[in-house]
């Protein structure tokens, strides 16, 4: 018989382990949720994901890549974009939001110096599909439908591709090389362009749907509306669409001393700011308030900045001519009163507060409109194109997307329903049954345990001085230094998704996460998991969430 | 210098305190055995005194312990510690680490008598607190590390009596090293673990370890009290170098007691009707006091 050592000796290969898995209640799992700024953006762009390989690997290569997933204008979007991504950042009620907007730009400018080419993922396939209109929502759907291998051709009416951001934006927020040679990159994936075509009346609407699998309307609200008052059709009254589109072609236009803007939307501050840059003094006429303008706020303050005058609750009744040509406004002032159906206060006269402006030119920016001129297709209240929930129109194979469905909105979203049409158009033309991807939820900032992060001050872009602004339509905001678009990256919560920052590794009182060998994330082992739910607490970005035992 | 100090500051894990204990879900005497484990490396020989974590890691046939394990009285761990000690001298073997550890009753109240007398013979040992204010294995009876106010089963109405402050009296038995950390900051844990191992003599190193189930908190929020426990002053981080106060940990952002002392069941009885607030000001009076002498 084998001779025992005296006492108890225990050796590591007895031992049987204890499975403290079965006490469990509550089990920990890995979630990757929506981040806020992801689920805010319209373009549908992965922002958290494009933050993060900047922050962690400092490439820009990659981080162009991901973003140009989704967006085929990253360098367009960093300059005119709204950013409602920026509104959604959690870090909102930490510190203060995220500069994804510079981001987003530098990130767009590495891209256009370095030449950086989409990739296909399909080579070629026989389909055909026409996009109307060379917008933002056109060259979106073109641009995805290009990389799953369809032949697109786009029909433009102008002379230059580009629509409302060749048209619509002035040079000192977004100068033309930067629009064009992100869009020479989307027809070097294979998009055929014909421009100077104005479907509709170069070629009948019909043939195209006959001709082609699937047709995508991208025309935009291009017709400026002036509002109707005695003498807007003066020979010295320009719609804003108008004015704009002329400036950006190069046409000098005569615009005198005086202008008058009427309007506070985007198109207004537009406006404005290029007539003062033409030399003039400018007015902005607007019936409300500053807190009713439909316009970005940068803008407003912006144009607030380089002097031009703001005139509240005043609105035109008519236009004062001699000769022909406009002389000044007649304007009332107005008071606000409740609110109106789209739940802004509503503007009423004072009687007897009539004043004069006098104006050399008077710019209406008071609206656009579809041009439908040969498209005969089912509208909502006359105005905007109507599409199911897949942006089909009442025609079948007919889609549509950007200004011309949505109203007047951003380049952002036009791009993101251009994308979201290219899919509807695949499933349609493959004849899947639509669907749309289950979407996890999104993070919001009780989620998150910000213990774990340091306030850290947010990258301001320095615009030129105002003198140096007004001197032409250079850009306003210089190049960004891509160190600071990487520290401000750094800043990133990463809602949602974990960092490495090991504190569920480490805080697991039963040494039940493991760090998997392959791929060297964090796994649970369920064997030995108690379900305390420390991990989860201490996750620093609600990566983990505690669940119902499956 | 430099190196040495990296080397400090990184964060081990080395699976030497092991999966399959019976601790409760979110308990901080584990966490903390387990930071301390990773720390002192497999050199290392443990003498763990009677109490929770002896009883809920030891049983045969599944330890958790994957070093040398010594299991002895309530009252005399770190007696052993020093007979260990002596052995390996008297053998000329080793360098090893040993470390003594022991809940609060084993330190503050029943091993007192050994700890101070391997303190002044100055063993070459580390003893390990995991302060979790009660007698916790035993339900959850009063000890000397039990805060003012908290109830425990034999102070139903709330403890009348002041934590004992045991860093301070070992401390004053000369020794060369004693710190104080929780298990929130798993990396100045491990980094004075590490220096202390490091330092030649006795050492004394005290961890807040909350006990979800004497506190009567949830298993989750382990971490989360004793950031509180930091952040309102009460407990103070601190090293004791030579005699000498240093690396005081400061206060982010001080927080009033009551963030703390609501969510744990102990101090719910403060906050019901009828509770005492002269006990919670008393609370916040103690509190105001560690910022001020130690300058948190």
């Amino acid at each position: 018989m084998e001779k025992l050592p005296l006492g108890l000796v225990m050796e590591l290969r007895n031992v049987v382990p204890y499975k403290t898995g079965s006490w469990r209640t509550l089990m920990p799992i890995n979630v990757m949720h929506t981040p806020p700024c992801n689920h805010a953006c319209p373009a549908g762009n992965d922002i958290r994901g494009f933050l993060r390989v900047l922050a962690e690997k400092k490439d820009y290569e990659q981080a162009w890549h991901m973003l140009t997933r989704t967006n085929p204008f990253p360098a367009v979007c960093g300059r005119v974009c709204p950013h409602p991504c920026e509104g959604g950042c959690n870090r909102r009620d930490f510190d203060e939001p995220l500069a994804i907007n510079c981001a987003e730009r530098a990130v767009g400018d590495y891209g256009l110096e370095n030449n950086l080419k989409h990739k296909k993922l399909i080579e070629t396939r026989k389909e055909k599909v026409a996009v109307i209109g060379s917008g933002p929502a056109g060259f979106s759907c073109a641009f995805h439908l290009a990389k799953r291998g369809f032949q697109v051709k786009i029909y433009e009416a102008n002379s230059e591709p580009g629509g409302m951001m060749r048209y619509g934006i002035p040079s000192y927020r977004q100068p033309n090389y930067v629009l064009k040679q992100e869009i020479d990159n989307i027809l070097s994936l294979g998009v055929e362009l014909e421009c100077n075509v104005k479907v509709g009346v170069n070629i009948p609407f019909d043939q195209l749907r006959n001709e082609y699998d699937a047709v995508f309307l991208g025309m935009g609200a291009q017709k400026g509306v002036s509002i109707d008052i005695p003498g807007k059709d003066a020979e010295n009254v320009f719609t804003g669409v108008e004015f704009l589109k002329q400036v950006n072609t190069g046409k000098w236009v005569e615009i005198g001393n005086d202008v008058v803007v009427i309007g506070g939307g985007n198109t207004a501050m537009d406006c404005a700011r290029v007539a003062k840059r033409l030399g003039a003094n400018v007015n902005i006429v607007y019936r409300r308030t500053r807190n009713e303008m439909p316009a970005i706020t940068a803008e407003i303050d912006e144009a607030m900045e380089e002097r031009i005058m703001f005139r509240y609750h005043t609105n035109p009744v008519k236009l004062v001519l001699d000769e022909g040509r406009v002389v000044g406004l007649l304007c009332v002032q107005m008071e606000l009163r409740e609110p109106d159906a789209s739940g802004r206060a509503r503007p009423v006269p004072i009687s007897g507060s009539e004043a004069f402006i006098p104006a050399d030119t008077v710019i209406m920016a008071t609206g656009q409109a579809v041009d439908y001129d040969g498209i005969e297709i089912q509208t909502v209240d006359k105005r905007w194109i109507y599409t199911n929930e897949y942006l089909m129109t009442s025609t079948e194979g007919v889609f549509a997307g950007g200004d011309a469905v949505a109203g007047l909105e951003t380049v952002s979203l036009a791009i993101g329903q251009g994308m979201r049409a290219a899919s509807a158009i695949e499933d349609y033309i493959e004849g899947n049954k639509e669907s749309e991807l289950a979407q996890q939820p999104v993070v919001i900032s009780r989620e998150l345990n910000t213990y774990y992060y340091q306030p850290v001050k947010r990258y301001e872009k320095e615009a030129r001085s105002i003198h140096m602004r007004l001197k032409g339509f250079k850009e306003i905001y210089p190049t960004f230094d891509q160190d600071d678009i990487i520290a401000e990256a750094d800043r990133c919560f990463s809602c949602g998704l974990c960092f490495d920052c090991g504190n569920c590794y480490m805080y697991c009182p039963d040494n039940a996460v493991k760090k998997s060998k392959t791929t060297g994330l964090y796994e649970f082992d369920y064997d030995f998991c108690k379900g305390c739910g420390l991990c989860a607490k201490e996750c620093p970005c609600h990566y983990i969430q505690m669940t119902l035992e499956k | 210098m430099n190196q040495n100090a990296e080397e400090l500051n990184k964060v081990e894990k080395k699976d030497l305190f092991t999966s399959g204990h019976r601790a409760c879900g979110g308990c901080g005497q584990a966490l903390a055995a387990r930071l301390v484990q990773d720390a002192s490396g497999e050199n290392t020989i443990a003498c763990v005194a009677t109490g929770c974590l002896e009883v809920f890691s030891s049983p045969y046939p599944d330890p958790s312990w994957r070093i040398p394990f010594l299991h002895s009285l309530f009252e005399n761990a770190s007696a052993v510690a020093s007979g260990v000690e002596a052995a390996y001298k008297a053998l000329k073997k080793g360098p090893v680490n040993i470390i003594a550890q022991g809940g609060d009753g084993s330190t503050a109240d029943i091993g007192f008598q050994s700890i101070s007398g391997m303190f002044e013979r100055g063993h070459n040992v580390l003893y390990v607190c995991y302060d979790n204010e009660a007698y916790m294995n035993t339900g959850v009876q009063r000890s000397s590390f039990t805060p003012y106010g908290a109830r425990t089963s034999t102070t139903p109405m709330g403890n009348k009596t002041r934590k004992k402050n045991m860093p301070l009296i070992a401390a004053d038995h000369g020794i060369p090293y004693v710190a104080t950390a929780t298990v929130d900051d798993f990396r100045d844990l491990q980094r004075k673990v590490k220096t202390a191992l490091s330092i030649e003599g006795p050492k004394y190193i005290h961890i807040l370890a909350p006990c979800p189930l004497g506190w009567g908190h949830h298993g989750e929020l382990t971490v989360q009290i004793c950031r509180l426990a930091k952040d309102t002053g009460l407990f103070p981080i601190y090293e004791i170098i030579d005699g000498k106060l240093a690396n005081v940990k400061k206060i982010r952002a001080k927080v009033p007691v009551e963030e703390y002392l609501k969510l744990q069941g102990r101090f719910s009885h403060l906050f019901k009707k009828g509770g005492s607030k002269e006990t919670i000001a008393e609370i916040q009076n103690i509190a105001n006091q560690n910022i001020e002498r130690y300058n948190l």
